[in-house]
């Protein structure tokens, strides 16, 4: 973590995460319809893209792992898995907080919206999994669990059932999107997908150092837990079932989009540096 | 002596049914859960008879899912005791043998349960099939697979962790939504007769394949886990 390329990957994303907002906020122009409550797309979207890339990471470390027991490729399955959980806890909280004012209604059970929610559980599983299992048997046990995972995702698009969707569909490169959102998305994308490996990274190096305490160290050092539950008084905000489609209203859903998505960033960066301490604290109890 | 693959998973079901005709600890306790499922769904329901064909397919593939999840659990519990889980991996028979015997032998359990339980679902929901009877034959014998072969092997997973019997519904459940959401419409469809329920079967069809493969590629792996 304390290489130079971390701290320039830092700076950079950064630096493209307040370009990013800046530009979702001031410079992206105004939907017809939906105005400023539209701008929660700038977010939701680049975090889906994250977390389907740490998912894709997560599959081919436990790969790895299974035919080469690598503790390095466990350490990437777990991180990847950790962060995607959390990007697409992002996903799933900014979704219906937009839908609660473009639909009127928090959740329907639509395909984009099922075929989601069912992926994050899979997750979800995986981690308990981890959090759960005895010390020695754990990445093998996981990394089982996540090629299951993995497996279940196409399935779960194949499955038709629910093949009425009111989500927007994938916009990127058509005439449907507009060329000057278009851009401003493409910048958000690039901040979050960079922030996402970073908070991976940062992950990762606290696993191996895990690793590396529990090699010494018998007793398992840290349990995985999810920093999900600030997000309650997000949605309090928007409990008003009288809503009327004014700019200040839609200024409202964009605000609490924007805090609902940061307080789970924060809050998970939070989690990881208190995980931090504590190996810290452990890594000298054992003079690492 | 060296015996086949099918002997030993002849053999492996034939233990596990023994044991399970001698003790009946699991058929008695899922049978009586299911039936307190039914009883329950049916006092908080209280459906007409065009109701509950639609609701039919959702109560009974929830009563098994969870029934099924108390048989698996014990189906490897039971080997915990005296270590017979770690003769079986000393064992120089295949892993495969193993898995496909506690497979079926669940298979058989569940399929039991089901014919028990059939009557009492339609003595209390007043059920009669619309569409064809017999493709509720292939529904169940297909969705009861993707059901046991999934979960046989999430429960050899879950009794390595710490808290064995509750990690298998965490770890099942999520694996298994796309399987009891077809099986739902399928039996739905074919309850109501307003669809043919084809799809489903070919979709419930595509899941047991892949996931048996896969159950079987890895099973080895998560028995011998250290």
């Amino acid at each position: 973590m304390k290489t130079p390329a971390f701290y320039l990957l830092l700076l950079i994303t950064l630096g493209l995460l307040a370009w990013g907002t800046y530009q979702a906020i001031a410079v992206a122009p105004a939907e017809a319809t939906m105005g400023d409550a539209q701008r929660i797309f700038y977010y939701h979207v680049p975090a889906a893209t994250a977390a389907s890339i740490l998912f894709g990471v997560n599959f081919l470390a436990s790969i790895w792992y299974l035919l080469k027991r690598s503790q390095q490729a466990d350490a990437l399955a777990v991180s990847a898995a950790e962060v995607g959980v959390v990007f697409f806890g992002v996903v799933l909280i900014s979704g219906p907080i937009w839908a609660r004012y473009a639909w009127g209604t928090f959740w329907v059970w639509d395909a984009r919206l099922t075929t989601s929610l069912i992926l994050w559980l899979l997750y979800v599983s995986y981690l308990v999994l981890r959090s759960s299992s005895e010390a020695g048997s754990t990445s093998v046990l996981a990394a089982s669990l996540a090629i299951f995972a993995a497996l279940d995702m196409p399935i779960v698009y194949m499955s038709n059932r629910w093949f009425r969707t009111n989500h927007p569909q994938p916009m990127i490169g058509t005439p449907n999107l507009n060329p000057e959102m278009q851009k401003v998305l493409l910048w958000n994308m690039l901040a979050f997908v960079l922030f996402s490996m970073l908070i991976a990274w940062f992950r990762y190096d606290l696993e191996r150092t895990s690793q590396k305490i529990n090699a010494l160290h018998v007793k398992k050092a840290s349990q995985g837990s999810m920093a999900l539950t600030a997000l309650a008084p997000a949605m309090l905000l928007l409990a008003d079932d009288k809503l009327l489609r004014e700019k200040a209203i839609q200024h409202h859903y964009m605000v609490a989009g924007y805090t609902a998505v940061w307080t789970i960033y924060i809050g998970y960066l939070l989690f990881l540096f208190a995980k931090l301490q504590r190996l810290k604290r452990e890594g000298q109890e054992v003079g690492l | 002596m060296k015996l086949s693959v099918i002997q030993l998973t002849v053999a492996n079901v034939r233990k596990d049914l023994r044991l399970e005709w001698r003790s009946r600890d699991v058929l008695n306790s899922m049978l009586f859960f299911a039936l307190l499922v039914v009883v329950i769904f049916s006092f908080t329901f209280e459906p007409t008879a065009e109701e509950s064909r639609r609701l039919a397919g959702g109560l009974i593939w929830t009563a098994f899912l969870f029934s099924t999840t108390m048989a698996l659990n014990q189906s490897w519990a039971r080997e915990l005791r005296n270590g017979v889980l770690d003769a079986y991996r000393v064992a120089p028979a295949p892993a495969e043998a193993l898995f496909f015997g506690k497979c079926l032998g669940n298979f058989l359990l569940v399929l039991l349960l089901e014919c028990l339980m059939a009557p009492l679902f339609v003595l209390f929901y007043n059920l009669r099939s619309v569409g064809p009877y017999w493709q509720l034959i292939v529904v169940f014998l297909l969705g009861t697979w993707a059901l046991v072969v999934n979960g046989t092997f999430f429960a050899a997973m879950s009794i390595r962790t710490r808290n064995r019997e509750l990690m298998l519904p965490l770890l099942l459940l999520p694996i298994s939504i796309p399987a009891v959401n077809h099986m739902v419409s399928a039996t739905t469809k074919v309850l109501t007769g307003e669809s043919s329920p084809v799809s489903d079967i070919k979709f419930l069809t595509a899941y047991c394949v892949i996931y048996t493969t896969v159950s079987f590629l890895l099973f080895e792996t998560v028995l011998n886990a250290e």
